[in-house]
Parts: C-alpha cells; sequence; structure tokens
C-alpha cells in the first residue's frame, strides 16, 4: 500500500476515536481529550500529505504547527470555561449545564 | 537519515511505521474507553508520542519537537489541571460500558471515517515513496517571510485566548 494511504488512515482512525470520546464521554474534560485527539489526526494528515506529494512542504509543516497552536489555545478556553461551568452548576458534566440564566 | 526509506523489504520504516501506529492505536483505546479521566490522559499522552515518532518518520523533526513540547509539555498539564480541579476522576462512571448503546455510538462516530477510508481506496491518491528533506533553516524563513501572517495571528489568537481564560475565571469572583 501507499505510504501516503497508510499515514491517511491512521489520522482518520485517529479521526474516528476523537468522535467516539466526544460522544460517550459525558464530562466536559472527557470530550476535551476527544478533540484533542482529533486535532493530532489533523495536524498527521496535513503532514503526511505536504511530506510525501508534490506539495509545499514548508506550508505544510507551518500549517501543522498552526493547528497546534489553535489547539494550545482552545484548551486553555476550554479549560477556563470548565472551571466556570464546576463553580455555577457543582460538577462538569456536559448534561447539568442546561440553564441559559443561573 | 534513511530510515524512512519505504522500499527495502520489511525495512526499519515499515517497523517504526508499524509500532507507533500501534501505540497511537493503544493509547487511543485507552484515552476514549478508560473509566478514570487521569488514565485516559495518560492514554492520549502516549498517543501524542506516537504521532511524534510519525512526524519523525515523515523527515518533520521540528514539527515532531514541537507536538512533544506543546502537546505533551503544555496541553497535557493543562488538561491535567482541568482534571484536578473540578476533581472529574473521582467521579467514575465515564463512558459505560460496551453494551450495544456503545456499540451503536461506535458505528455513529466511526462513519465518517470509514466513508474516507473508502474513498481514499477509490479514489487511489498516489504520493511518493521518501518524504522531502525539509531544513528548519527554510522553516524560519518561511514563517518570516511568506507566512508572516499566520504567525502574526496565532500569537494574537494566544493572547486573547489567555485574557479571555483570565477574564471568564475573574468574572465569578468579581461579581460576589
Amino acid at each position: 500500500m501507499n505510504p501516503l494511504v497508510c499515514y491517511q488512515i491512521v489520522a482518520l482512525l485517529l479521526l474516528g476515536l476523537g468522535f467516539y470520546a466526544l460522544v460517550a464521554r459525558h464530562t466536559l474534560v472527557g470530550m476535551l481529550i476527544g478533540v484533542e485527539l482529533m486535532l493530532n489526526g489533523a495536524g498527521l494528515s496535513i503532514v503526511a500529505a505536504a511530506q510525501l506529494t508534490p506539495a509545499d512542504a514548508i506550508l505544510g509543516q507551518l500549517g501543522a504547527l498552526l493547528v497546534m497552536g489553535l489547539a494550545a489555545a482552545e484548551a486553555t478556553l476550554v479549560l477556563a470555561i470548565v472551571l466556570v461551568v464546576f463553580k455555577r452548576f457543582g460538577n462538569a458534566d456536559a448534561d447539568t449545564a442546561r440553564e441559559l440564566k443561573g | 537519515m534513511h530510515l524512512a526509506h519505504w522500499n527495502f523489504l520489511f525495512g526499519f520504516g515499515q517497523i517504526a511505521f508499524a509500532s507507533y501506529t500501534l501505540i497511537i492505536l493503544a493509547g487511543g483505546g485507552v484515552a476514549v474507553t478508560a473509566h478514570s479521566l487521569v488514565r485516559a490522559m495518560v492514554g492520549l499522552v502516549a498517543t501524542m508520542f506516537g504521532v511524534a515518532g510519525l512526524y519523525m518518520l515523515l523527515l518533520a523533526d521540528f514539527v515532531a519537537l514541537m507536538q512533544i513540547l506543546i502537546y505533551v509539555g503544555a496541553v497535557s498539564v493543562l488538561i491535567f489541571f482541568a482534571i484536578m480541579l473540578t476533581r472529574a476522576s473521582a467521579d467514575g462512571g465515564e463512558a459505560k460500558g460496551p453494551g450495544w448503546r456503545g456499540i451503536l455510538r461506535a458505528i455513529a462516530a466511526f462513519l465518517l471515517p470509514v466513508v474516507l477510508m473508502i474513498m481514499l481506496r477509490f479514489y487511489g491518491v498516489s504520493g511518493s515513496d521518501t518524504p522531502k528533506n525539509i531544513p528548519v533553516n527554510a522553516l524560519g524563513a518561511g514563517l518570516l517571510g511568506a507566512y508572516t501572517l499566520p504567525f502574526e495571528l496565532i500569537s494574537i489568537v494566544l493572547l486573547v485566548a489567555t485574557v479571555g481564560a483570565v477574564l471568564l475565571t475573574l468574572e465569578k469572583r468579581g461579581s460576589k
């Protein structure tokens, strides 16, 4: 099998695992772990596509770095949101935060 | 670095790819199914290390190092803080056992990736066998030359995220 196809299949498996964590977990932190899995798969897919095809490799690697920076920013914001939800509702379940005005 | 050559029979490249994929899948499985969130986080760290190994195999050394620094060093510590501060691991009862609802969830989650894999086989993407070797100098030149705008943009995004996080957590205390 083509190496590019192998890397893309691993990236798609990471995407599926992330989706599954997003669906099956019911705490916000568990869902955040799923999102991180998906972002890892996205970065792997970008770098594999950039390194193994005639595309611009510098653009691909810098794109993966951009994804990493966005993941760090997103994790920071989600941590703050989880803290606020925990302070207001007493736990960090996704189901408990259903009141719009507390 | 000729380890990444795919061509010779049962080469180091294939063995390394297989073992990194095994690490990724095992870590991802633990991250998705573990009852304790701390164990799930350790599985996620293993997955990140496996992805860093695949970056090494793709000759993207700088991206691999940044993966270890940013993901394993920063993001995982951040999520550990989230687990600790919300005492989520003590709750337990995370993902339910593999009942038929779990199977339905797995089908729903893996539907899109499987469809994409079938499309991948159907359309037959073609790539070269050996990855390109880009020196770090070229990456830095690209960052300061053609791709300055995303570089500056990501710093602004990080600044806004930090300020937003501080404001979100201070808001409750100020209104008291």
